[in-house]
């Protein structure tokens, strides 16, 4: 499955980090052969009045219509989960297309990157890593 | 020594939709001209300046809570080579440093939970 992907996956919750959770689409930020690092989004909408937060990015209708979702969503670069490439973790992935909905384009691509990487690296210490 | 002391909140000024609540503020008596002197620079009341001041705080604060977390599903490793990360279609050679060097950075991250 290649980075850059949005993709149907079980996204485990906060209170089971262990446990494949509710199926969500998730965008595969970095990934190796055998593992990828997923980030959250979700349809619920940003609180109206809240600032957002670092690593949050918003989707317009109708950038989320070029990625193939029918609704504007959330992507959340401050959630991410480290799963196995497995259909315990991504219930599509044996099928054909792996249950990808959509690859981002370059620039996106690009853009996530380097905001993860800009949040990573300025809050490291704010950085909780659970689970394993 | 400052003290601060909350009243009831009986005493609200009602501008509109937004009530605010009064309190008051005891302070050292040369704190508070200092203060004084800093909200005339910005040509601020008193009252106006401590509130301006207790919000950056607030939000200094709430922005100091917010956590990053990564859920790490069992069996998953800790580490992640720079040659084992996947390469996105069409990925320029400069994007995919820079996507090579998060992938490091994200699985160097200790497990805390």
């Amino acid at each position: 499955m290649v980075p850059g992907a949005f993709v149907r996956v079980y996204f485990p919750t906060h209170e089971k980090p262990r446990k494949p959770g509710l199926i969500h689409i998730g965008y595969i930020l970095v990934s190796s052969p055998v593992e990828a690092m997923v980030a959250y989004t979700t349809s619920q909408r940003w609180p109206t009045g809240t600032p957002l937060s670092a690593g949050v990015r918003l989707f317009t209708a109708e950038e989320a219509k070029r990625l193939n979702q029918s609704r504007p969503f959330v992507l959340r670069l401050d959630v991410l989960a480290k799963l196995p490439m497995n259909p315990q973790w991504f219930p599509e992935i044996e099928k054909e297309g792996q249950g990808v909905i959509a690859i981002a384009p370059s620039r996106l691509q690009e853009e996530l990157t380097d905001l993860a990487t800009n949040l990573v690296r300025r809050r490291r210490d704010l950085i909780q890593m659970r689970g394993i | 020594m400052a003290t601060a002391r909350k009243k009831t909140p009986s005493t609200a000024r009602d501008s509109g939709a937004t009530k605010k609540v009064a309190i008051t503020l005891r302070l050292d008596p040369d704190r508070a001209k200092r203060l004084q002197i800093l909200a005339e620079t910005e040509n601020r009341t008193l009252t106006n300046y401590v509130e301006t001041a207790l919000i950056r705080d607030l939000s200094l604060r709430e922005e100091a809570a917010r956590v990053i977390t990564i859920l790490a599903a069992p069996g998953t490793s800790s580490t992640i080579a720079a040659e084992d990360v996947v390469r996105g279609a069409a990925e320029s050679d400069a994007a995919f440093a820079r996507r090579r060097d998060l992938a490091v950075d994200l699985w160097s991250i200790p497990d805390n939970g």
